[in-house]
């Protein structure tokens, strides 16, 4: 992986992976400031396919679509990401569009976008496992960004103005920070000058960071939505935890990895649904973000299950906070979560975000190799002094099934 | 040393042509290279739902979660340790046509992760003992006293997962509708009341009676040398005479007579909806590329017809979401439109598809439109070989379902000869609407 500096000195991780037939692009736009009302960035992302000042929504979905060009938009918690896919010889044409939309959106369709949204979301909140996870999420992060869920988008939506966008577009476009990450079988010199030639007034800017930080959680809490309907009571059990750039990153990637993330031979797995059957899925996950990060445990689950699969979650998290894994568990551990690495590299696209994301995160090119070497070096004390510090402090319950079943599980009265 | 025919086949983006081998017992193995540090090992059975009736519906796929769960020589849980702690992704899927098992795995410095695996593999394919205390004792459904939960209840989850998903409602009560006779017409995971009473010995029949030499394609996607791990292949994939299986054949179904459209409700804000058409059996490769090509022009994409004009040009539009797809099935495959919708204007969301699909096959295409349908489809190809996972798929499909390899091919060809014309003749054969099914399900408060 080659770094150059671009001429509008955005930095650009550049590679050749030779017989490859489509070529991958990632752009990270920062995200440095609150919104003033729930879902602008996301609206901005919509939005960007929405039209130019030379071309309408419809000749942009034209143009990529009879090019085969792949545009994906996404709104994450700390950054806008453009991921942009197409066959080798089409990369010319891709940048030409993907230039035009970063320069000159119009946002002017915001009203019809923000009611594409609320379709979108109310046929989103339809599903209970959407509906439980938005509810996890508003409470772990309460009052914060990161926790903003569908129903805060749609409860803000139509106040949002145009102004709001274009001032929030423009603070993104003129004073965050951007790279780019592009991967395939082209030349890099060539990529780096179809770059310079396409992006040139793209800038980025290292500023600072004035977003609310995240607080913490005082109390345990248990917050309940009442599905009568429901097949399965679907459980999110969730704790706040470090960033990224914690020293305690790569302990934490194998604590999931020996709680829930492995697939078939994690803890809860083989604990709560091989041996108790109390479900098809059962997980845990580890979202690291720039200000923060969170561990949730989910389950779903017949609705008399509850209070067995929440005894569940805390028998397995009590028992990691207790007791060391065994030598062979922390290596077996340890030779998945690195095996598993390599997916994350596999195709083109894979590699172009998730190197694009350290870069993004100054996490600088070697951060990959040297968090594998820092998992090799995890020591089960690290692993019980680290589950011990997190899954010690007030966990948050999100829980959603029949009103019955929250009453007989103890939850609500 | 048994005779083995081999043939090669030209796979579009792949840097060598596929090997096929296929073993005196009709065992076959295929081979397709792909330089990287990832291997895939699959082993895809001729079988699913379309192998089902009333009384046993979900054996396939209840069969296929007992796989997992230990073989004579390897206990029930030794297989996904074995190979999670070297970081491979192990799993299985059914669907109608076929079972499919497949490990993908770092292949590491040595040639042991390989070999480790294809043992493990092949001894999972060749030997499931199903042990009594992993499937659990039948059990009545009713009785709420069940303590000792094993794998039945762990699939009865699997189906209430799919209860409280309204896509998954709405395609089911679609598909029930298509047909009328064909084993299609059942939902793969079976119901709660055949999985908890179906048992072992029934499952092990099941077994027996399928998953036969020439029923099973073992493929290798990843950078191996054919010629030096064959014999190793052919070594752990000891059948021991294992009788074959003969090839049951249904009669396929015709479309409905007249338009017919069902309707149910759930505790849901918005509708949804699922336009079904039949399709051509797998084997026509021409007319299911026809088909596939008109699902991309009409949903797939934000240029596509359905998205242009019933979401993006109204002022107010009343779909949320709408697309179009086409699934391929050896006896017939499946055109589908799928929308979310206003449920107050659900007859209006109706009528409009219909007119979508009406000027489809009145008015046509434009060359404009040919020719980004035949990109796409041509890149979607090029996506589907830029993981070793995808390239085992892709042929687990075409020697499962098909039959033979050589339509990959062909594909492109087939693909740059398709007209403007075919694409309207094609839709007014396969999608008229005066013979579709709809299936829709509403919020509660709608119910007469």
């Amino acid at each position: 992986m080659e770094k150059y500096t671009l001429k509008n000195g955005i930095e650009a991780l550049i590679k050749r992976n030779k017989n490859t037939p489509r070529i991958a692009l990632a752009m990270y736009m920062g995200i440095n400031k609150d919104e003033t009302k729930s879902g602008i960035y996301y609206i901005i992302s919509q939005l960007m396919y929405q039209g130019t000042k030379t071309i309408t929504a419809e000749q942009i979905a034209n143009y990529l679509d009879e090019n085969a060009i792949d545009l994906c938009i996404e709104k994450k918690a700390d950054y806008i990401r453009v991921k942009l896919q197409c066959l080798n010889e089409d990369i010319e044409k891709a940048l030409e569009i993907f230039d035009d939309i970063i320069e000159n959106s119009t946002f002017e369709e915001y009203k019809k976008e923000a009611e594409k949204i609320k379709g979108e979301f109310l046929s989103d909140l339809d599903s209970a496992k959407i509906t439980a996870q938005d509810n996890y999420y508003r409470n772990i992060f309460k009052n914060h960004s990161y926790g903003t869920g569908r129903e805060e988008i749609l409860n803000d939506i139509n106040k949002i103005t145009k102004e709001d966008i274009i001032n929030a577009y423009n603070e993104i476009k003129t004073n965050s920070f951007k790279n780019i990450c592009v991967i395939g079988d082209v030349e890099e010199t060539v990529v780096k000058e179809l770059l310079d030639k396409h992006l040139k007034n793209v800038k980025s800017v290292h500023s600072k960071d004035e977003r609310k930080k995240i607080a913490p959680i005082e109390n345990k809490t248990v917050s309940t939505v009442e599905k009568e309907d429901a097949n399965q009571a679907q459980i999110f059990q969730g704790w706040l935890f470090p960033s990224i750039y914690s020293n305690e990153y790569p302990v934490i990637i194998l604590l999931n990895t020996i709680l829930g993330s492995s697939g078939l031979s994690s803890r809860l797995f083989l604990e709560l649904r091989e041996k108790q059957g109390l479900a098809y899925t059962v997980r845990s996950v580890y979202e690291p973000c720039a200000l923060g990060g969170h561990f949730f445990v989910y389950i779903g689950t017949e609705p008399k299950n509850i209070k067995t699969s929440i005894s569940g979650f805390d028998k397995e998290i009590t028992k990691i906070m207790t007791e060391y894994v065994s030598d062979e568990e922390l290596e077996n551990a340890k030779n998945n979560a690195i095996g598993k690495r390599q997916f994350y590299q596999e195709t083109n696209m894979s590699e172009a975000v998730l190197n694009g994301y350290y870069e993004f995160l100054g996490l600088g090119s070697s951060f990959e190799e040297e968090l594998t070497e820092k998992i090799k070096k995890v020591t089960k004390e690290e692993i019980i002094q680290t589950a011990k510090k997190y899954y010690a402090k007030p966990a948050v319950i999100s829980v959603l099934a029949p009103k019955k079943y929250l009453t007989d599980s103890g939850l609500i009265c | 040393m048994e005779n083995i025919k081999k043939h090669l086949i030209n796979y579009p983006y792949l840097e060598r042509p596929v090997e096929i081998y296929e073993r005196e017992n009709g065992h076959k193995i295929v081979f397709a290279y792909k330089k990287g540090g990832l291997i895939n090992i699959s082993s895809w059975v001729r079988t699913g739902s379309i192998n089902e009736n009333d009384e046993n519906n979900g054996i396939s796929h209840f069969l296929e979660h007992l796989m997992f769960k230990g073989t004579s020589t390897h206990k029930a849980g030794e297989f996904d340790r074995t190979l999670e702690s070297r970081g491979a992704i192990v799993n299985a899927a059914t669907w109608k046509d076929y079972t499919f098992y497949y490990v993908t795995i770092p292949k590491g410095s040595s040639d042991k992760n390989f070999k480790d695996t294809l043992n493990l593999h092949a001894d999972m394919m060749l030997d499931p003992i199903i042990p009594d205390n992993e499937i659990g004792a039948p059990f009545d459904i009713n009785d709420p006293h069940i303590t000792t939960k094993r794998e039945r209840h762990v699939v009865i989850e699997e189906i209430r997962m799919r209860k409280d998903q309204p896509w998954t409602q709405v395609y089911n009560l679609l598909n029930k509708n298509l047909y009328t006779s064909h084993p299609y017409k059942r939902d793969v995971i079976g119901n709660e009341q055949i999985i908890s009473q179906i048992s072992r010995e029934t499952v092990l029949e099941y077994y027996k009676t399928h998953y036969t030499p020439n029923n099973i394609t073992t493929i290798i996607a990843g950078e191996t040398e054919p010629s030096e791990v064959l014999p190793l292949i052919c070594s752990e994939f000891d059948f021991k005479g294992r009788a074959n299986a003969p090839q049951k054949v249904y009669d396929i179904d015709k479309p409905v007579n007249e338009t017919k459209t069902i309707e149910e409700y759930s505790k849901i804000n918005t509708g949804f909806l699922m336009f079904g058409y039949l399709g051509p059996i797998a084997c026509d490769i021409k007319t299911s590329t026809i088909l596939e090509m008109i699902c991309l022009l009409l949903g797939q994409g934000q240029s596509s017809r359905l998205y242009q004009e019933l979401i993006e040009k109204p002022q107010n539009p009343i779909f949320n979401v709408v697309s179009s797809d086409y699934y391929h099935f050896r006896d017939g495959g499946n055109i589908f439109i799928d929308a979310n919708f206003k449920p107050e204007k659900k007859e209006d969301a109706i009528e409009q598809i219909k007119a979508q699909i009406q000027k489809l096959y009145n008015t046509g295409i434009s060359e404009t439109e040919l020719k980004k349908a035949k990109k796409k489809l041509k890149a979607g190809f090029a996506e589907n070989s830029e993981s070793v996972s995808d390239i085992g798929e892709n042929i687990g499909f075409y020697m499962t379902v098909c039959n033979k390899l050589e339509y990959v091919e062909e594909y492109i060809k087939v693909i740059d000869e398709i007209t403007a014309e075919d694409i309207k003749k094609t839709a007014k054969e396969y999608m008229d609407i005066n013979h579709a099914v709809i299936a829709v399900l509403m919020p509660e408060e709608y119910k007469k």
